[in-house]
């Protein structure tokens, strides 16, 4: 009866030093996507690519892994649609190019999230970041190669990076 | 016997007649670039932005496919849902949405209402090309359904030239 009781005291002096009870508790302050940056960096991935003659479908998703815009390229193969949102999915979720996490399948192909939803192990895709902290993500598909979708996906970040602070 | 023999034998004539014919031709269609959508999208979130609308939208193309989808500033979460809804029961009836929202009024029971997709609100229109229903915008977050299809309106007359 003692052992139980004392465990119980343990967790609740752990929640608070976790901040989950304290006095001052405060609200977190994000900078998020808006539609008409992600629309902008969007639209120009699609550009960067056509203008090598690669048409691409693209997905921007916000902080929450959420579509803030998506554009399916008539022009493409109809795959192309899902297959960017996984990739900036994969990106987005890893806080890193979808690329690194193909080349962790490669090397482990039971890699344990490879089984979750959404997941893709293509190169393509890029995280949207202010600063170290990841908001957001662009997926690309469609150029002949992931390398190049993801080229594609750098030239946009890069032309709006000063929008992304 | 050469009862069936004889309803097997007329079945094959209409048959014969509904897909062998020698003059098959293709399908000849226009349809939306990403570009035009995109153009139809982009003007009409901001059309209602001036107005002091977030509102998320959708274009689809002819057959119901997602080519664009905008997911509006502080917008509900519904509204991206909404908009495709909306632009879907545009696409299916080839009529602003409103149309099917009056159908619903007078007939809860219409048989469409049971439709994936289909929703009786005001806010989307068909993208037409003369007398043929190439796609469709859907809007939501106006307060209102008849400011969410004014956006959309906005949107089509701006490339209005291009529908062509």
């Amino acid at each position: 009866m003692l052992k139980p009781a004392y465990r119980i005291a343990g967790v609740s002096a752990l929640a608070c030093g976790l901040g989950l009870a304290t006095a001052a508790a405060q609200l977190l302050t994000h900078k998020d996507l808006s539609l008409a940056v992600a629309t902008d960096i969007a639209v120009a991935a699609v550009d960067a690519c056509k203008a090598q003659g690669y048409n691409v479908s693209v997905h921007v998703l916000g902080r929450e892994g959420q579509v803030v815009v998506a554009l399916r390229n008539p022009a493409a193969g109809f795959a192309t649609y899902e297959n960017s949102m996984k990739k900036a999915f994969t990106a987005r979720t890893t806080r890193a190019p979808s690329g690194r996490f193909a080349e962790a399948v490669k090397g482990n192909p039971n890699a344990g999230q490879f089984f979750l939803t959404n997941f893709v192990a293509a190169q393509g895709a890029l995280p949207i970041q202010v600063g170290n902290d990841v908001i957001g993500a662009i997926g690309i598909s469609g150029a002949p190669g992931g390398d190049k979708d993801e080229a594609c996906a750098k030239a946009a970040l890069d032309k709006y990076a000063g929008e992304l602070k | 016997m050469s009862r069936i023999a004889f309803t097997i034998g007329a079945a094959s004539v209409l048959a014969l007649g509904l897909t062998g014919s020698a003059n098959a031709q293709l399908v000849t269609h226009k349809d939306l670039s990403l570009a035009t959508a995109v153009t139809i999208a982009r003007t009409a979130v901001q059309t209602c932005k001036a107005q002091g609308y977030n509102v998320s939208a959708h274009v689809l193309g002819r057959s119901g496919e997602i080519i664009v989808s905008m997911r509006g500033d502080d917008t509900g979460p519904h509204t991206l849902e909404n908009s495709f809804k909306k632009a879907w029961t545009a696409r299916a009836q080839r009529a602003p949405s409103v149309n099917f929202a009056n159908a619903v009024k007078a007939n809860p029971t219409v048989g469409a209402i049971h439709l994936s997709n289909m929703v009786p609100a005001q806010g989307a229109l068909p993208i037409n090309v003369g007398d043929d229903t190439i796609g469709a915008i859907g809007v939501s977050g106006a307060p209102g359904g008849d400011k969410d299809e004014a956006c959309a309106k906005s949107g089509i007359d701006k490339v209005a030239a291009d529908l062509k």
